[in-house]
């Protein structure tokens, strides 16, 4: 039975690259620790918050790979009626799951803290744009750069996704932190 | 030619949510992909694709929105002791995204080793599944080691030193979250994939989600207990 085969090295491979830009993310975090963590509740909506990202735009990606497979989707044409679709219903899905954190994390903050801080539904939302507005066409143009390039975005994705969106993910809340 | 349009039509029109046969007897008739008909009767021209995808995908997200806010709650709980030791903020995500990953990996291996036929009954004996367990074993205690050196030299260099019993209870609280996780992980992934396979289901769309949502959530747990019971 071999243990360092192919299929090791790819996972082990890829696992390098996502862990080095979650540290890069991590390393944000810690440096505006104080600006993040000053508002009661933020620990509650982080990890979803980050998780947000990896699940729309993941699903995004898988989409549009299927499609290019299929050939339903060509990487010339982007303005037919899937992609604007699959655009409009990343976007709504991210403000919808953005909010839906928010209310949460007040209610958790309500309910079982006992701090009133309507200020945290909006926190999520604006970030959640604001990093949505980034992550959404990021994913679009490089699982059709990958496409054209004859790599299978299925493989690359993922961890791309999960690697850029975390840095994302917290950069926008800084800014909205900072705005706020 | 004609055939194919009047099956393709009828397809388009059928029930988004529901399996229907028609699907199996395009397929075989015309020599037309699943993953083809799939699309047809989930994006065709006569389906509304934004609203296709929210409806599928919003209960779920949803769902793990509120499960993360639950794990994010344990942690709120330890804020004080928590945000107090640098490498436990910057291993948040790295571990995070770790488990999400292998949650991934795990759950859709183990699908497609179902789909093909290559679990029987005795699972320890299968040697594709133990050399499953072994790859990402190794890999994740690898990749723990690795984070957990990064994260102990990123935070000392500004003017904090770490004194050694620190980093090893921090290297503690990484290696044996880590290994309950992937516990987790293929509990959840073996259980659950056998139980919805038997029900002649596709665990790939079921597995993944379900998999990394428990382990994010069980990540949270674990490290809010381990950081009260080491600190």
């Amino acid at each position: 039975m071999s243990i360092f085969d192919q299929k090791f090295k790819d996972i082990f491979s890829s696992e390098l690259i996502s862990i080095l830009s979650s540290l890069i993310a991590g390393t944000i975090l810690v440096t505006y620790a104080d600006k993040l963590f000053l508002l009661p509740g933020m620990l509650i909506l982080l990890p979803g918050f980050l998780e947000m990202r990896g699940n729309i735009s993941g699903s995004f990606a898988s989409r549009l790979s299927a499609g290019l497979f299929l050939g339903i989707i060509k990487t010339n044409k982007v303005n037919t009626k899937i992609i604007k679709g699959n655009l409009l219903a990343s976007f709504l899905l991210a403000i919808v799951v953005s909010l839906a954190l928010g209310l949460i994390a007040f209610l958790f903050n309500y309910l079982v803290l006992k701090i009133f801080i309507p200020k945290i539904i909006l926190i999520p939302l604006i970030a959640g744009l604001i990093a949505n507005a980034i992550e959404i066409p990021l994913t679009l143009f490089m699982t059709f750069y990958l496409f054209r390039k004859g790599h299978d975005p299925n493989n690359i994705m993922g961890p791309f996704i999960t690697s850029t969106g975390d840095i994302t993910s917290i950069v926008s809340l800084l800014i909205v932190l900072v705005i706020i | 030619m004609k055939t194919i349009r009047k099956h393709l039509e009828a397809l388009r029109i059928v029930r988004r949510n529901v399996y229907h046969p028609l699907v199996h007897k395009i397929h075989r008739k015309h020599k037309i992909s699943r993953k083809t008909l799939f699309y047809i009767k989930e994006y065709g021209p006569h389906t509304n694709v934004s609203k296709t995808i929210i409806k599928e995908s919003i209960k779920i997200l949803l769902f793990a929105s509120i499960i993360s806010s639950f794990g994010g709650l344990a942690l709120e709980y330890v804020k004080e002791i928590f945000l107090s030791f640098t490498p436990l903020i910057i291993l948040l995500p790295v571990l995070n995204d770790m488990i999400g990953d292998y949650g991934t990996i795990v759950s859709s291996r183990f699908s497609t080793m179902l789909h093909e036929g290559k679990i029987r009954k005795k699972l320890l004996q299968n040697l594709e599944l133990r050399r499953l367990i072994l790859q990402i074993s190794i890999i994740s205690i690898a990749t723990t080691i690795l984070s957990v050196i990064i994260s102990l030299f990123i935070s000392g260099l500004p003017d904090y030193s770490y004194i050694a019993k620190i980093s090893f209870k921090i290297f503690l609280i990484a290696i044996i979250d880590t290994l309950l996780l992937l516990v987790i992980l293929f509990l959840i992934a073996i259980s659950f994939g056998l139980y919805f396979y038997r029900k002649g289901e596709d665990p790939n769309n079921f597995l993944i989600p379900l998999s990394t949502s428990v382990a994010d959530f069980g990540n949270m747990i674990i490290l809010s207990i381990l950081v009260i019971l080491f600190f």
